[in-house]
């Protein structure tokens, strides 16, 4: 009977449970490479923001996923913080890090965006990026104004200058409510 | 009675899946903005269509009529997977670009279209050759999409600059419509090709 409800059914039912296995072990043997990858590039991102740091620690009962930075005498250099927002196609993320003490921003780094390859994709770019190194937390943020803007791709150097000044007073309040600011 | 080796060279032109049969277009348009990402998605596919067609042949005789599509995505639907888990662990690089449309090689009709019209009434070593065969040509296809699109539209290959900095990129080209110019354009020469050879054989 080579149609049978029966057959059907047990034929599936192999067929998913040996895909299941597969997969099972596939995922055993690929997830320590991949959350090492997640890692690695959190890592890369948060020293990268606070140029001097060398190691990291999370700050616990922020709203921003928040990590400070120390130098390898222990000196805190700063804090990077992760914030997110709309870009012109989807959501850009960030990291952010900042000096609290001096108020500055001490470097930025794009996560992840969706934005137009050859146009919006360059807000990627260290040129674009390097800029913000530097500024003010008190800055006013504007594209073509305090903020240069790529050409072409207005919309989404507004979105980073956005997302930059929405967040910025948002980090330094949570900061302060975590004990960071003595 | 077809020789063995025709199984695997079909795919490459007679047959070819992008320029001759058409299949598979959404990832063809999609991924070739950049070289890299081209042959990127084509060996993916190639590594998946290769399980399929090996496993949907070794299951040929087990798998009743009825379920034969179901089985078949659940097949190919595990070996995505496993391409996807693998790009992500090794490749993380080419795995952030090509991303979304990895999982979306379950939905590339190259794979069931092999499935259904070759591995389920062929042998698993004609299937091999067949898989091969279809993913070098899909893979080659793709990568040639996205030198061309890459030359035009950021002046690089393979992320190698080619011009100085003088060129202007014609961004339109790593843009969605560029890759129905560029795929029209071949299309169109390839087609002419062909006529050429069948009216001087």
């Amino acid at each position: 009977m080579k149609n049978s409800t029966a057959r059907l059914i047990i034929v599936l039912a192999i067929i998913s449970i040996g895909s299941g296995l597969l997969l099972a072990l596939t995922y055993n043997f690929t997830i320590p490479s991949i959350e090492a990858n997640a890692a690695r590039e959190q890592e890369i991102a948060i020293l990268e923001t606070l140029p001097g740091a060398t190691k990291y620690e999370e700050i616990a009962g922020t709203e921003y996923s928040m990590y400070k930075g120390f130098d390898d005498t222990g000196k805190l250099i700063g804090i990077s913080y992760v914030a997110e927002g709309g870009g012109f196609q989807g959501i850009i993320k960030m990291m952010i890090g900042i000096n609290p003490e001096k108020e500055e921003i001490t470097g930025i780094k794009i996560l992840s965006h969706s934005e137009t390859p050859g146009l919006g994709a360059r807000i990627g770019e260290a040129g674009f990026q390097g800029q913000f190194a530097g500024k003010s937390i008190n800055d006013s943020f504007v594209a073509k104004e305090d903020v240069e803007a790529i050409t072409g791709a207005t919309i989404s150097s507004k979105a980073v200058a956005g997302i930059i000044k929405d967040s910025l007073p948002k980090a330094m309040e949570q900061y302060k409510a975590s004990g960071g600011g003595k | 009675m077809k020789s063995t080796s025709y199984e695997f060279f079909k795919g490459l032109w007679k047959e070819n899946p992008t320029f001759r049969l058409l299949l598979g277009m959404c990832p063809t348009l999609a991924v070739t903005n950049a070289a890299i990402n081209g042959f990127a998605m084509g060996l993916a596919t190639t590594f998946v269509l290769l399980g399929s067609n090996i496993m949907i042949a070794a299951l040929k005789k087990l798998i009743p009529d009825k379920v034969r599509i179901p089985s078949y995505i659940i097949i190919i639907a595990t070996f995505v997977t496993i391409a996807d888990l693998g790009l992500a662990a090794y490749f993380p690089d080419i795995y952030k670009v090509l991303g979304l449309f990895i999982p979306l090689i379950v939905v590339n009709c190259i794979i069931l279209g092999r499935a259904e019209a070759f591995a389920s009434r062929n042998s698993v070593g004609a299937s091999l050759l067949d898989a091969l065969g279809m993913g070098a040509g899909f893979t080659w296809a793709l990568t040639l999409l996205g030198i061309i699109r890459e030359i035009l539209g950021m002046g690089s290959v393979f992320g190698i600059k080619l011009f100085g900095e003088s060129f202007i990129s014609w961004i339109i080209f790593i843009l969605p419509p560029g890759a129905f110019l560029t795929l029209g354009l071949l299309l169109g020469l390839f087609n002419a090709l062909s006529k050429k050879k069948a009216e001087a054989n």
